[in-house]
């Protein structure tokens, strides 16, 4: 087992069954040869599409994503029959001793591959348009993105205490350095500055509305929108192009776990779409590369202009934005037009003048499509935006997918790319990022954290409660009126400051995943920030502790250090909503905590489920994102529970309960599909406890119990794919519903008429659901 | 404050159910549960057996206090030596009006209308030093607590001499309408 998963604990699956060499448990863009991914990637969109095709006649209905894959991930010869594409079938596939995978570990490797360390670029005109002539319109950190996220080499990575361990799943994402510029025009641009101040300035006002927060909630739409196409994708016929599109990374569509398929996308998209903010670093650049073009007439020149560019003097970047990070310098050579020889000593030239960190990388200039002979599909972004997918995706459908979709270029270049990557990391931004945790480690955080280090801060403390008499009168600033360093007016701590510096080292020790030294800085940091009032910075310290600390490799699982958590996780949740008015940023905290306590074992899933039901109750949540939580609610119960055994601390009732809530909110979704599968699940749990009876067994629990059944019922009727996998539930509505009619006059209620009673439930969701579904099969034919 | 009481037998089957108000700070000991929570306080006390079954080997008083709590409705429980489960769910709200829902279009269906209560915050111990302490407002205070004790002891009694009639069974429906009457005023007198 590699070292990355080795703190898993919940790997129950990888243990019983003789397994095939360890690279094919991986995921295939981990595997050591550069070259195959991208064949792999080939291969599997096309084994996919036969994999539909060939379950659709099965039950030929939009039914069959969850249900087809359900019955592959238990029966492993029917994944192994299609065997040209053996080392693509996903890590469950390998494992059908056990049927339910909750996928707790794939969660935690999306958490821990979403804190990536960013990458601007900064590319020369001359740079994107030699770009543009491959094909790749959006400049160079289009070309680079989808090698940066998968990188296929293993990274050695030096932690504080010196061990050094490898993981093969390190990756960096490219940002455009225009995306840093978006950023930064708020706050150069006078009439905007007051603005982007006040929305900094979460200490002093409540409740306003942020215009940074406004669009982070129409980021939660777009997840939204983004799901709610996944999930018409699968219904619909056309999943060929929903499912190939879903399955980025090779497991979403492999092998499905029972629960809840979207999930998976839905944590992804959660976790890429965040932007840049002050008080936390992740989205900040770590490095950036500067690159210029062999056809560029004055290459030195031009990389001194960019480099220019990079730091403060030009106003590009916001204040916030520390500029001390790694400057990569790339020329690239044209391959088909230009002199190898003139481009080798133009970058002997530039690696006099600019030290170490410089690549040529040789590319050729012309398109290459998909019949030349050394061509290879670009791999797909995993990580983009909700946003941008959504772009794609309208640009798709009016174009021909295929024209669009795949891009190809040539292998020589593919290889070029990932050497340059491969050197970028594993030479520059480690080494970088390792000696920046340990110099900051050393001259800022241990001197904080010593005893004059506290002296220190109380005496400026001190200090500062003296000099408020002298800012009273008016003869100091007021921006440092307290004596902190935190920037009142303008809402952040200057990237200069230790606080600043010591979340930045927190955040690197983060992404080189050193959690214990992440977590004591953290740890550290938030009390600075409460003094200081900070409160969006104190909530983002909060959150990283918490997740740090349930991420830190523990041998024992103590209900004390759960408790710590909770009110940990309560504090940040009290900041971001109360004081700051971030929802969505309480929304990836508690998803985090969830996803993470859920990996802890049984104890800490009740734990999960509790802030799981909390953060339903903050009402923060998307439509599609409610029902996918309750689903991961009533999915950490069930890790608890063991059918036919009775067992102390079982969860079977809870996790039936929250099955129902999420059926109950997939039939609001217009969703029968997704519904009748949570309804499936409560039934069987609430069956196993009344052997003769179906349903639950409190007699006033059927009136909801039958009403759900019938909405899901009425669909069925009306659907296409009516009666078909379902031979035995008809028999449960038949008697649901009579035991509610007989039922309806024992229990103590109101007066009025069945339908009427179930008021806002029935009406529109016995209709809705209809309405919708007709629709869609209209689509169809 | 509303509340749904019910006792579950042994195999997890309702014996007797009866929902009621406050009849405290003038409460006229109506119910005013929402349709959408009324048809969920069964599903939920159900689903907070699983807590009882489990906390039933680790604690040896028959009152279990408070076991589970589901958005803001919290769930009381005391326990007879035979298993039977008095099960108490109390919502808090100002007496008298319904808890009523804002429509946020984010907001998750079963938990619409209690998160627009104000006496409910979720962090039950920030909100039992701000809020006041009377049973109808706060449901985690001390004097709540002591409340519900009474009840249940009373309704312990009623309940004995129910399930001795020579007529009836320990598993069997109460349907009784002394008992309900009797489990009423237990219900007006300390709640």
């Amino acid at each position: 087992m590699t070292p990355s998963s080795a703190y898993g604990h919940g790997s129950p699956s990888e243990t019983p069954q003789p397994q095939p060499p360890e690279h094919t448990l991986r995921s295939p863009r981990e595997s050591p040869s550069a070259s195959v991914p991208d064949f792999v990637t080939n291969t599997r969109s096309s084994s996919f599409s036969a994999k539909s095709v060939l379950s659709s006649p099965e039950s030929r209905l939009p039914l069959t994503p969850a249900k087809s894959s359900l019955s592959k991930s238990r029966s492993p010869s029917d994944s192994r029959s299609q065997s040209g594409d053996r080392s693509s079938v996903s890590i469950r596939d390998t494992s059908p001793s056990v049927p339910v995978n909750d996928g707790n570990e794939e969660h935690r490797q999306i958490i821990i591959r979403s804190f990536a360390p960013r990458v601007a670029v900064y590319a020369s005109e001359d740079t994107n348009k030699l770009v543009g002539q491959k094909g790749f319109a959006g400049g160079l950190h289009t070309l680079l993105r989808p090698y940066g996220e998968r990188l296929q080499s293993r990274v050695i990575i030096r932690d504080s205490v010196g061990g050094s361990k490898g993981f093969d799943d390190f990756g960096v994402r490219f940002i455009d350095c225009h995306e840093l510029q978006r950023a930064s025009i708020g706050d150069s641009d006078g009439a905007n500055a007051d603005q982007e101040a006040r929305v900094l300035l979460n200490g002093a006002q409540y409740g306003y509305e942020k215009p940074n927060n406004a669009r982070l909630s129409e980021n939660g739409t777009a997840i939204d929108q983004l799901l709610n196409h996944y999930l018409r994708a699968e219904d619909s016929t056309s999943i060929d192009r929903g499912g190939n599109y879903v399955d980025h990374d090779g497991r979403s569509n492999g092998a499905r776990s029972t629960y809840s398929p979207l999930y998976p996308i839905y944590l992804r998209k959660l976790l890429s779409g965040s932007s840049l903010v002050p008080y936390e670093t992740f989205s900040h650049p770590v490095a950036c590369i500067i690159a210029v073009s062999s056809h560029h007439p004055a290459p030195i020149e031009a990389l001194r202009q960019l480099y220019a560019s990079t730091g403060h003097g030009s106003n590009k970047t916001p204040a916030w934005v520390g500029t001390e990070y790694l400057r990569y310098y790339v020329l690239i050579h044209d391959e088909e037009n230009d002199d190898i020889t003139k481009s080798t000593a133009l970058f002997d030239l530039m690696k006099r003048h600019f030290g170490l960190h410089c690549h040529l990388l040789r590319l050729r200039t012309s398109q290459c499509v998909q019949t030349d002979d050394d061509s290879t599909k670009v791999p797909v972004c995993e990580w983009l935006s909700a946003e941008e997918e959504i772009g794609l995706l309208r640009s798709r459908d009016y174009t021909n997918e295929f024209e669009n979709s795949e891009r190809y270029i040539f292998e020589s270049d593919a290889s070029a790319i990932k050497a340059l990557l491969r050197e970028m990391i594993s030479q520059s931004i480690v080494p970088f990022m390792e000696s920046r945790v340990i110099t900051w480690n050393d001259q800022v955080a241990s001197r904080r954290r010593g005893i004059s280090g506290r002296f220190m801060s109380l005496s400026k403390r001190w200090a500062g409660f003296g000099s408020n008499k002298g800012a009273a009168s008016g003869l100091s600033g007021a921006s440092n009126a307290s004596g902190s360093n935190y920037d009142y007016q303008m809402g952040f701590y200057p990237p200069e400051t230790p606080e600043a510096t010591m979340r930045q080292l927190g955040d690197y020790a983060f992404m080189l995943r050193d959690w214990k030294l992440a977590h004591s800085t953290y740890d550290f940091l938030r009390t600075d920030f409460s003094h200081d009032k900070a409160w969006s910075y104190h909530a983002a310290a909060n959150e990283m502790v918490a997740i740090t600390s349930l991420l830190v490799p523990q041998t024992y699982n103590s209900k004390h250090k759960f408790e710590a958590i909770d009110q940990i996780l309560d504090t940040a949740a009290y900041s971001y909503l109360t004081r700051c008015s971030m929802p969505s940023s309480v929304v990836r905290c508690f998803t985090l905590a969830i996803e993470l306590l859920k990996n802890r074992g049984t104890i800490a899933a009740d734990d999960a489920a509790r802030w799981g039901g909390k953060l339903l109750e903050y009402g923060v949540l998307d439509p599609i994102a409610q029902a996918l939580t309750s689903e991961r609610i009533a999915e950490c119960y069930m890790s608890r529970t063991v059918l036919n055994v009775p067992t102390v601390g079982s969860r079977r009732r809870q996790a039936a309960l929250w099955n129902i809530l999420a059926a109950d909110s997939w039939v609001k979704l217009d969703n029968p599909i997704q519904a009748r599968l949570r309804f499936e699940e409560a039934n069987v749990l609430y069956q196993h406890e009344h052997q003769q009876n179906a349903g639950p067994s409190f007699p006033s629990m059927q009136a909801f119990w039958g009403d759900l059944a019938r909405s899901l019922r009425i669909v069925d009727l009306d659907g296409p794919q009516s009666l078909v996998g379902y031979g035995d539930f008809g028999g449960h509505l038949e008697f649901s519903t009579l035991g509610e009619t007989e039922h309806l006059s024992a229990f103590t209620r109101p007066g009025g008429s069945d339908k009427s009673d179930i008021e806002g439930f029935t009406p529109q969701d016995a209709g809705r659901p209809n309405s919708g579904f007709s629709d869609r099969s209209d689509g169809f034919e | 404050m509303s509340y749904y009481f019910c006792i579950v037998g042994t195999r997890d089957q309702p014996l007797f159910e009866l929902e009621f108000g406050t009849s405290k700070q003038g409460g006229d000991g109506i119910a005013r549960f929402s349709q959408e929570a009324r048809h969920m306080n069964p599903f939920i006390v159900h689903s907070s057996l699983d807590f009882v079954d489990e906390m039933q080997w680790t604690n040896n008083q028959m009152y279990l206090k408070r076991v589970d709590q589901f958005a803001s409705s919290h769930i009381s429980t005391f326990l007879t030596p035979t298993s039977t489960r008095f099960m108490l769910l109390h919502l808090p709200h100002p007496p008298n009006t319904a808890p009523q829902s804002t429509a946020s279009p984010n907001s998750f269906p079963p938990f619409t209308p209690y998160t627009s209560t104000p006496a409910s915050t979720t962090t039950g111990s920030r909100s039992s030093s701000s809020s006041s302490t009377s049973i109808p407002n706060n449901p985690t205070s001390p004097q709540t607590e002591e409340a519900i004790r009474a009840f249940f002891g009373e309704v312990f009694e009623v309940w004995i001499k129910a399930i001795m009639s020579p007529f009836g069974s320990v598993e069997g429906k109460l349907g009784s309408p002394v008992f309900r009457q009797r489990v009423v005023a237990a219900g007006k007198k300390y709640l």
